[in-house]
């Protein structure tokens, strides 16, 4: 446990979030190198497939990152994919997995501050949970 | 048309522009001009453009790589087809009046057949022997280029240092050396010319108490840039000149040259050396070494700018830069070390102190040189006092002659920002009554037609750039692509320098022809950035721009992670797995494209709106102007008298009459947007107008925000509760009303950055220091016995404004400094006003008797109204609610929401003639758009399979924009016309009938694979 680097997938919406991200290098602020970005047009693109397979295939967390509430580049996608990820929490839940692997974080383009934060915060998280217990084999315990 | 080989006359119907400099500033005027499809010509006395941002190591206030950022224009520049380059040319003559201009150019010699040669670097490996490059610094090649990323791609040989012709010629091996070569003149008809040379930078070898050049660790702000640079000298290695060791004490001095009035001297302030020392003493610490300390001597730390007084908060409070308030006035040599020793007295203390150093930078300023003099002289315009151009006072690009626009810091001393912006506004201005030229190839014509990759199995290459330091100063990029080169069906991994360079573009296209590679992966910047450039380098190999993939390694990992380099490379490895196995299910995709609606909508009335609105609709475009107010004008309406001494109001007035005369301009006053949709090029904006509040909906393809800020009023200093307290506004007004009233005060007290550089508005307010100057120098000019008294923090009248500033010292306004710990304090003894203050250069405390307080209150954000705004466009804005522009640097009145720019005081606080250039400028971008007619939405689109279509009406209710219906057939149908691309219908679909394309869940789960690839 002590030396665990958890893999974290964050799919960050291109607009706000992968903006931020961006911001975040401009301004030389650091944050754990564990999360990894995939680039979606918008949050609410994200499938709750996506956020399955994720772990399924390895992650040890998986986030959404999308506009701040009401900022949305497309109305409301923020809206669906907050939505979205509690419907994967409930689902964690229920095969016994902690809901917490899964979350929503809100924030607009230029703050590079708040991505950085938000990737700390996860990852001290998602180190405190432990890995996933699909890496683990728990997932077949799990599903079966 | 050739005469014969050294003289042609070019006359064309279709006139051009002439620009006149390939700085930034003129590499920006020449491509606004040319994507509204004008004609340009755009000339640079030296042998490459790109002037003196590509010198530069990084860039306040993003600290980013200079080279990165500037070198996609620069290559935009050798794309487009309207514009036409002309290196190591000068302007001789220009007869004729505007519209009709006749200019004769000179060429000189290069030597070197531009066409053949292949940039190999041959040559300069074998005469390596002559200084071009850097200033001072860098001993190299005869034949120069000035930066690995030069336009045009090619060398060129300074003759007079070569002795063997014929060896050279045998170097190289492309025949492009042409030792016969012989300075060429053109003669060309052009419609108006924009100049943009701005200037150089004053050389301190004159200076003999700063060492006179004779001190090798004593350097220029520039000679510092160009040793941290990865070009520079020491490849990127900050060391000392005499030892070649690392400094560990680096002092930076101020103003030398600048600001003063000894013989070497000139009075009036450069405006960008506080942010570059600020920004070099940063990025030495980021870079080089925490423990390296850093000190500034300076006078007034002038941070200005939009968010700079943030920067420089950054720079003391985070970084420890050290500030010391002082002008050295020598500095001395310690033989054996030859450490510096530089002698100070700061304000409080009257001793002379000595401290050492280790290397010492001296920030100097702009200066004109005398070809530019004599190119003014060739021009026929007036030259200001300083030897830059005169300018009008409320349109700053516009010289003395009409149809010859200037812009740029030889308008006067000014940062890139304003540059862009001015020469924005100068393309605007040259490119009035210059006709369109007719439509000729648009962007997807010049490239060949794509190769059709069905059925071929994926053939990937893997290009990673290194980015100078930036990527390869924290990564083994070597070993990452072996990392990497082994994925099934990579067929190359290549490291590619600066792969946005013209030299590695061309590597890359080379390898894809030679490889048959039909993928291709970029590790580089940003894709927000560069991905269009490297979509279109696959479109000129024949391949659909969608086969390509950017991998973030820089802002997402080595500028994120530098001070962890082996865990930045293990995450450089698993990113690139992901873009290679996300390219190899990437599919050719075709974009849509829909003509464009060609009104504007200009938000907000004042001086910027109206300006705006009026350059648009001389072109011919019809503008709706909404305004909350009940009449036009804004802020300017409370405005007597500029700093210059014209009249605001008669200026004003003439704006509202042309803009209410106007056949192309509606209207809209006591209007208020309550609804917006549609999309780039195709807005509908629905607004509430007039006593009754009607609804209307303007069609539009445009959007300028010039919304204006707000005078500040805080209850401070007893504003609001004691009497003859009162804003620099209400003496503006005070002074145009009632002059006898100020004859009859004895003393005046001007409190400077109230409600501005504090916690609740960190930022400068920019104006008020000019405010200030302005009045008190009206105070003089009505009753010279008045005293007046100004206690700031800095005087902040950057640039030419000093000149103000120095006059009002002159006329015996006392300047009294006080700092934001110990403000002073506004009191009434018996009924009588009293200021008290700390007074720095007596150490002590004074109280200065006053019939009037006036306090410089400056601009605070109209958040109320840019939040309204900002939710509705979907914009986004700073964190002190103005709104935020696309690129601080190089995009200043872009947007980042397509089809939207900014300019005036919604943007940032600034002067009215500043904002008037703003306006200029965004009408001019809106332009660039609106030339092009239609509006490409790209292929990011939602497609539905039909068979797994359960016509189940999810996607018809999430829809945002309500475009999925269920069609004749019973299957949903989505429109790609009007399909915005965000894909919430796709993660919604219970049936996986609905693909984003470009983001398909196979794509996206491949992704997922590459990341955990073992």
């Amino acid at each position: 446990m002590e030396h665990f680097e958890p893999e974290i997938v964050a799919f960050c919406c291109h607009y706000c979030a992968y903006t931020a991200a961006d911001m975040a290098g401009s301004k030389r602020i650091s944050y754990p190198s564990n999360v990894k970005i995939i680039r979606v047009p918008c949050s609410g693109k994200v499938d709750a497939i996506h956020l399955m397979k994720a772990l399924e295939k390895g992650a040890d967390g998986v986030y959404v990152a999308g506009c701040l509430a009401g900022d949305c580049h497309f109305k409301n996608g923020n809206v669906r994919a907050e939505a979205r990820v509690n419907r994967v929490k409930k689902l964690l839940t229920e095969l016994g997995w902690e809901p917490e692997r899964v979350a929503m974080f809100n924030m607009s383009a230029g703050m590079g501050e708040a991505f950085a934060q938000v990737a700390k915060e996860f990852t001290e998280t998602i180190k405190k949970l432990g890995p996933s217990p699909g890496r683990t084999g728990a997932m077949d315990k799990a599903a079966s | 048309m050739q005469m014969n080989q050294n003289s042609e006359n070019i006359l064309s119907k279709d006139r051009r522009v002439l620009v006149i400099g390939g700085g930034v500033g003129g590499i920006r005027a020449a491509l606004d001009l040319a994507e509204s499809r004008r004609n340009v010509l755009l000339i640079d006395k030296s042998y490459a453009i790109g002037g003196l941002m590509t010198q530069l190591d990084r860039t306040f206030p993003t600290n980013n790589c200079d080279l990165c950022t500037v070198s996609p224009h620069l290559s935009q520049g050798g794309r487009e087809k309207y514009l036409e380059i002309k290196p190591m040319t000068r302007l001789t003559g220009l007869d004729g009046e505007a519209g009709a201009f006749s200019a004769t150019l000179m060429t000189e010699p290069r030597y070197i057949d531009t066409e053949k040669c292949t940039a190999c670097g041959e040559c300069a490996k074998q005469f390596p022997d002559a200084v071009r490059f850097s200033p001072g610094l860098d001993p190299r090649a005869p034949t120069c280029m000035r930066y690995p990323q030069a336009t045009p791609f090619a060398f060129s040989i300074d003759m007079s240092k070569i002795t063997d012709v014929e060896a050279l010629k045998k170097v190289c091996k492309a025949g492009a050396i042409l030792p016969e070569d012989q300075p060429r003149k053109t003669v060309m008809d052009v419609a108006s010319v924009v100049l943009s040379v701005g200037a150089d930078l004053f050389d301190p070898n004159v200076l003999d108490n700063f060492g006179g050049g004779q001190f090798d660790n004593v350097v220029t702000g520039l000679e510092y840039e160009r040793i941290m640079s990865a070009s520079g000298p020491f490849q990127g290695n900050l060391v000392r000149k005499s030892d070649g060791k690392r400094p560990k004490k680096v002092a930076w001095i101020q103003c030398v040259g600048s600001r003063g009035i000894n013989r070497a001297d000139v009075p009036y302030c450069s405006s960008v050396c506080c942010m570059y020392a600020l920004k070099e003493a940063m990025v030495t610490k980021e870079r080089f070494g925490e423990d390296i300390e850093t000190t500034i001597f300076f006078m007034d730390m002038r941070t200005h700018g939009k968010g700079y007084e943030e920067y420089f908060n950054r720079a003391r409070d985070e970084y420890n830069v050290r500030m010391v308030r002082s002008r050295p006035h020598t500095i001395l040599e310690k033989s054996e070390t030859k450490n510096l020793s530089i002698a100070y007295a700061v304000e409080d203390k009257s001793v002379q102190q000595n401290e050492e150093f280790d290397m010492v930078v001296l920030s100097t300023g702009f200066r004109v040189n005398c070809e530019t003099k004599e190119l003014a002289q060739n021009l026929g315009i007036q030259l200001n006092e300083h030897d830059f151009a005169e300018s009008d006072h409320f349109n700053p690009v516009l010289t003395s002659r009409p149809g010859v626009y200037v812009c740029g810091v030889y308008e006067s001393p000014k940062d890139i920002p304003e540059t862009m912006v001015q020469a924005s506004a100068a393309a605007a201005m040259a490119a009035t009554n210059l006709p369109v030229s007719p439509a000729g190839l648009n962007g997807e014509d010049m490239f060949p037609p794509e190769r059709d990759i069905t059925g071929e199995d994926p053939r990937i290459g893997v290009f990673v750039c290194d980015c100078g330091f930036e990527i390869g100063g924290v990564l083994n990029v070597v070993n990452v692509l072996d990392a990497v080169k082994t994925r099934p069906d990579v067929v190359v991994a290549e490291p590619v320098g600066y792969g946005c360079s013209s030299e590695s573009m061309a590597k890359i296209e080379a390898m894809i022809t030679k490889h048959k590679l039909n993928r291709v992966v970029i590790g580089g910047c940003s894709p927000r950035t560069h991905e269009t450039k490297f979509q279109d380098l696959l479109r000129r190999v024949g391949l659909n721009r969608y086969l390509v993939e950017m991998v973030n390694l820089r802002d997402q990992n080595t500028w994120t992670h530098m001070n962890e380099p082996e865990k930045a490379q293990e995450k450089a490895v698993k990113l690139l797995q992901v873009g290679i196995a996300g390219v190899r299910t990437n599919h050719p995709l075709r974009e849509h494209t829909l003509p464009m609606n060609q009104n504007a909508l200009v938000v907000g009335g004042g001086i910027t709106g109206m300006t705006a609105a009026l350059k648009l609709a001389d072109q011919g475009i019809k503008t709706y102007i909404v305004e909350r107010a009940p009449s036009l004008g804004g802020l300017a309406r409370s405005l007597r008298k500029t700093i210059e001494g014209d009249d605001v109001a008669p200026f004003v007035q003439n704006l509202v009459d042309a803009v209410t005369a106007h056949s192309n301009i509606q209207v809209l006053t006591r209007s208020v947007i309550v609804d917006h949709s549609g999309m780039p090029g195709l807005f509908k904006t629905g607004i509430q107008t007039g006593v009754r509040m009607n609804y209307m909906q303007i069609n539009h393809g445009v959007t300028i925000l010039a919304t204006g800020a707000l005078a500040n009023r805080p209850p401070q200093y007893g504003l609001g509760t004691i009497d003859n307290v009162m804003t620099q506004l209400d003496m503006d007004s005070l002074l145009a009303d009632d002059p006898e009233k100020i004859q009859a005060m004895d003393q005046i007290v001007m409190i400077q950055c109230v409600g501005s550089r504090e916690e609740g508005n960190p930022n400068c307010s920019r104006i008020c220091c000019q405010a200030a100057v302005k009045n008190a120098l009206k105070v003089k000019a009505i009753s010279p016995d008045t005293e007046v008294f100004i206690l700031y923090r800095d005087m902040r009248t950057y640039g030419f404004l000093e000149d103000y500033y120095r006059k009002a010292r002159d006329l015996g306004v006392k300047f009294i400094r006080f700092s934001l710990e110990n403000r002073p304090r506004v009191r009434q003894d018996d009924g009588e006003l009293v200021v008290g203050t700390h007074d720095y250069v007596l150490d002590s405390d004074i109280d200065i008797a006053a019939d009037c307080v006036v306090l410089s209150t400056g601009l605070v954000a109209d958040d109320e109204n840019t939040e309204d705004l900002a939710l509705m466009f979907h914009l986004p804005r700073t964190e002190d609610h103005y709104f935020l522009e696309d690129h601080v640097k190089l995009r200043p009145v872009d947007m980042a929401q397509r089809g939207f720019f900014l300019a005036g005081t919604a943007h940032s606080p600034k002067v009215i003639r500043e904002c008037i250039t703003q306006a200029q400028a965004a009408a001019g971008r809106a332009q660039t758009m609106l030339a092009k007619k239609e509006i490409n939405l790209g292929a990011c689109v939602a497609v539905v399979d039909e068979k797994k279509c359960a016509s189940c009406l999810i996607c018809v209710r999430v829809c945002p924009f309500d475009v999925p219906f269920i069609n004749a057939d019973g299957v949903s149908q989505i429109d790609a016309d009007k399909c915005h691309g965000c894909g919430v219908c796709a993660g919604e679909c219970p049936a996986k009938a609905i693909q984003l394309l470009a983001y398909e869940d196979d794509q996206i789960l491949a992704k997922l694979d590459g990341l955990f690839e073992r």
